[in-house]
């Protein structure tokens, strides 16, 4: 016999009113079964609950009374708990929104957080994952590099019985070919053992033998979905062009990898066997080139193997490599630092949103025991009466427990509603399903504990402690409360300043590195990405790109062009040995780049001597060379002329040396580098930099994307300028930036409504003192002294404390850039006057009023 | 007699006219039967306690059945208010149509 699902049955019979459940029930049940034989038991099911949750009306529900809380005297309390929310409505709604924007930006900061510090927490065996990497000994240091060999893999496996597995990987690009369009998409060769490393699922295929031949891929389900518009794509079939390997080639579907989290570090979409590139047997015992990242497995402790690589070392070349080289394991966990980001700003971000807790939670705090007065005749009166402390206690700590659960469902609801907004204005992918909604339920859950019992507790022991006859006697003290109110306002006033000059200097180093001289011209300069790889026939792309250029130049609106193989923001990733004529020492490692000879007169580069490359010159593209001053003091040149550096026994005549220029984000230090000269007809050129009349980039641009588009090029007309370049460097630090002063203005707005709140009740208690002043004749302004000397103590008191630790922490983050704009002392006193411009506006119009008032109307009933 | 009647609520009081005795399923399936139409069980309860409040029809607990999940029922007659309320009503509407001029709709 089919019965309808349990738990509508139980929600109803526990809420409804028991004089009703058995109609409303019976009926559901009896609706269901005749349902079930009509219309079939999916649409009776579907029914029946709506049908229940339809049933949940309110006047169908139990009052608050027969909630089964058959302790009478707790239904008391929560009774009073809402009287005393309705009765001081301006309290409440400071008490409740404070609290519920604190929650709110505490949750978000929170889930921001968890997705950077939980990154790559999605594979199972993470602990156990290491990247192996190289490292070469200098004297003057090590410097890591990350890319190994083809044959590291099964070298490190078969050697050491503690490496489980392992395996490689090659990031590279592929476009699907449809018909004549083609469209890119990311390509990660690998191994066989790839799915065995890392725990993905593979929704169709198998994991341990993922690829079938040489001609199989493996689809994300993404990919999949997107080509063959279905997830089960196996055995299709997929016409890709490789450009690394310069062929067109078709692949069959051998598996299909289910969706990932958003938060790891590889992100297979499509994936190929290494050992499929025509090349590859060429590598497979190469130990001389290296370019794929090597993963391997370990059980032991990573220190233990690292102290067994020299022997490794040693076997594979000789004993010099052993000096000069060592192998070493990285953490997976420390992949996402090394490479992508960096998890201290997360740590940064949740420590601001528990000030932002911190400061709600202190106005809960400081309004109830402010208020402790004009209800301790409500506690007088139930001591009376014989109610224990205990009683009292929990009386209050349920109050408490009410208004946190008010205010983190309210928190939680404008979580909801502005996640979307939030992604979208910091351009990130924060999603609750990433942690999953249960556990989001349990953390709310231990949020409204943890608020009832943090901003209860101390209401809850100062005002169970109030002696009766103090109170029926009038005598009531708040002298100790007090003292403790000023050191919870300090604390929140603390805060504010901290977050709002850490947000001015951040804002200060940030300004600094987009508005320093990078030593380059930025402005007006297009870029376009365009390269002979950008064409199936790489000779042909040539010629085309060659006639492209040619057209540009011609254009009254480029008024200078050059084709090169790295721009400034993104500059080379090569690197060679290179030692200076007649050194002795080891050679130094070096980043190098090939230009054209109009290169830096269309960056505007200074040549700080010698020449630049001559156009069209043979002989400049062996033997020449320009080199940047970091370069020249890396190999301790001492004049500027007739220098000679040597790349191996190939000997190059350093023909200019320019200026320092900011190639990379200022956040490094600018590294010696080499510039290289090949004619623009040269096939290792990927970018066209034009200086350009920007005065109708509309239309220019359409025209240039219409030349584009003629040539018959594998890639759409793809360009960027070079200020956006520079900005995009600072991305992340103007994403820091963003997150930090907006949650410097909710904190600081919390604290302003806590304060408004403490000033409505300082000044009426300080009312009829105020009044008597007046009388005897003070003035407006010495009141209003009187109010505010209070107020700049406590500002007085923030700044102490707020400036040493605001320096501490700027001087950290500041370490991390290498150009570091200077500590300005003026932001500590712009500081200054955003808090005292608050604190006048929070409290001025209050203590005005008050300073003015008839003090008639306050003394009379004495 | 001036009481106001929902049309729901005069469709589900001339059901409880046409039967005896009845109760909200039992209400659910007359009224698919003669309107052709589905009904949800909350809204016949919320009408069914509108009707009530009006003294219009009069209600008492029955026995539990197997079917219900061993729930009672809480049964419902019309009273003479409501006998009375539905006729008045239907009296109005005949009298009203008599005045509808018919050649209007025989063309």
């Amino acid at each position: 016999m089919i019965n309808p699902p349990k738990w509508p049955e139980r929600v109803l019979s526990r809420f409804c009113r028991p004089d009703l459940a058995d109609e409303i029930i019976g009926d559901l049940h009896e609706a269901f079964m005749w349902r079930a034989e009509t219309e079939g038991e999916r649409k009776a099911r579907r029914k029946y609950v709506l049908e229940a949750i339809g049933s949940l009306k309110p006047s169908n529900l139990k009052s608050i009374y027969q909630l089964r809380l058959n302790n009478m005297i707790f239904t008391n309390y929560l009774k009073i708990a809402f009287r005393n929310l309705q009765k001081r409505k301006t309290f409440s709604a400071i008490n409740i929104f404070g609290l519920a924007s604190g929650v709110a930006a505490f949750i978000l900061i929170s889930l921001y957080a968890f997705q950077i510090l939980m990154h790559d927490s999605f594979f199972e065996n993470k602990d156990q994952i290491y990247l192996a990497y190289k490292e070469r000994i200098t004297p003057d240091g090590t410097q890591p590099t990350y890319d190994t060999w083809v044959p590291m893999r099964n070298k490190l496996v078969e050697t050491y019985p503690e490496i489980t597995n392992g395996t490689k990987t090659f990031a590279a690009e592929a476009k699907v070919v449809k018909g004549s369009q083609f469209i890119n998409e990311e390509l990660l060769y690998t191994d066989e053992h790839f799915f065995e490393v890392f725990n993905f699922k593979l929704l169709h295929g198998s994991a341990s033998k993922p690829f079938q031949d040489k001609s199989s891929v493996i689809l994300s389900k993404e990919l999949a979905l997107k080509h063959f518009g279905k997830e089960n794509a196996l055995g299709e079939e997929l016409e890709l062009y490789l450009p690394e390997e310069d062929t067109t080639k078709r692949y069959l579907v051998s598996g299909v990898i289910d969706d990932y989290p958003a938060n790891i570090s590889i992100r297979p979409q499509m994936v190929l066997q290494m050992s499929s590139i025509p090349a590859y047997p060429d590598f497979v015992n190469n130990w001389g080139s290296s370019f794929i990242e090597t993963f391997i497995v370990s059980r032991s402790n990573p220190e233990e193997l690292e102290a067994a690589f020299p022997d490794l070392v040693e076997s594979l070349w000789d004993k010099e490599a052993r000096n000069n080289t060592n192998f070493k394991l990285l953490p997976y966990s420390e992949y996402y630092n090394t490479f992508l980001g960096d998890q201290s700003t997360a740590s940064t971000l949740l420590y601001i949103g528990l000030g932002i807790l911190l400061i709600a939670i202190i106005n809960f705090m400081n309004l109830s025991t402010a208020h402790a007065s004009q209800r301790s005749k409500e506690i007088g009166l139930r001591k009376v009466l014989g109610a224990y402390q205990g009683q009292l206690k929990t009386q209050f700590m349920a109050e408490a427990t009410v208004m946190s659960t008010i205010a983190t469902l309210i928190g939680v609801t404008i979580v909801l509603i502005t996640l979307p907004y939030f992604n979208h204005l910091f351009d990130v992918a924060i999603s609750i399903d990433l942690l999953g909604w249960t556990p989001f339920a349990g953390g709310i859950a231990v949020l409204i504990v943890l608020l009832a019992v943090l901003s209860g507790s101390y209401p809850a022991f100062y005002l169970s402690s109030i002696r009766v006859l103090d109170v029926l006697k009038q005598r009531l003290s708040f002298g100790k409360s007090a003292n403790l109110r000023n050191v919870l306002v300090i604390v929140q006033f603390t805060i504010a300043v901290i977050l709002i000059s850490a947000t001015l200097l951040v804002k200060n180093q940030i300004m600094y590195m987009s508005d320093k001289n990078m030593g380059f011209d930025s402005e007006e300069t297009l870029i376009i990405s365009a390269s002979a790889r950008d064409f199936t026939n790489r000779e042909e792309g040539i010629t085309r790109l060659n006639t492209f250029k040619n057209e540009l130049k011609n254009k009254s609106y480029i008024k200078d062009l050059s084709i090169s193989r790295s721009v400034p923001t993104e500059w080379s990733r090569s690197f060679t040995f290179v030692k200076p004529d007649g050194w002795n020492g080891n050679p130094l490692r070096m980043s190098y780049t090939y230009v054209d000879a109009n290169f830096l007169d269309t960056y505007g580069i200074t040549l700080k001597s010698g020449n630049s490359f001559l156009a069209d010159s043979e002989g400049d593209q062996r033997t020449s060379v320009i080199l940047n001053e970091a370069a020249m003091k890396a190999f301790e040149f001492e004049t500027d002329a007739n220098n000679v550096i040597k790349i191996g026994d190939h000997r190059i005549n350093v023909i200019g040396i320019v200026e320092d220029f900011h190639f990379e984000s200022l956040q490094n230090k600018i590294e010696p580098t080499l510039i290289f000269h090949r004619t623009a007809q040269h096939p290792v050129h990927r970018f066209i930099s034009c200086k350009i009349d920007m005065t109708n980039i509309d239309s220019e641009l359409s025209e240039i994307a219409d030349m584009w588009s003629e040539l018959g090029a594998t890639t759409n007309f793809n360009y960027t300028f070079l200020d956006d370049r520079i900005k995009q460097l600072y991305e992340s630090e103007a994403r820091f930036l963003g997150l930090i002063s907006l949650f410097s203005v909710i904190s600081i707005i919390i604290a302003c409504m806590g304060l408004y709140g403490l000033t409505l009740f300082i000044i009426q208690k300080r009312q009829k003192e105020l009044s008597i002043r007046k009388v005897l004749g003070a003035e407006i302004s010495g009141l209003l002294q009187l109010i505010f000397k209070e107020f700049a103590l406590w500002i007085g008191a923030a700044f102490i404390i707020g400036v040493p630790l605001v320096v501490y922490f700027i001087n950290q983050w500041v370490s991390d850039f290498y150009y570091q704009s200077e500590f300005s002392w003026f932001t500590i006193v712009e500081t200054l006057i955003i808090m005292c411009a608050l604190v006048i506006l929070t409290v001025g119009y209050q203590s005005l009023k008050a300073t003015k008032a008839n003090p008639v109307n306050y003394l009379k009933d004495e | 007699m001036n009481l106001q009647l929902g049309t729901l609520e005069e469709m589900i009081l001339i059901i409880l006219l046409m039967k005896e005795e009845t109760y909200g399923v039992d209400i659910a399936k007359e009224y698919q039967k003669q309107l052709n139409q589905s009904i949800s069980l909350p809204a016949i309860h919320v009408v069914l306690k509108r009707l009530e409040n009006k003294g219009l029809v009069n209600s008492k607990m029955g026995e539990p059945t197997a079917e219900r999940g061993g729930r009672r029922k809480r049964i419902y007659t019309a009273t003479n208010k409501g006998f009375e309320a539905a006729r008045d009503l239907q009296q109005k509407r005949t009298e009203m149509w008599k005045v509808i001029p018919k050649f209007n709709f025989s063309a």
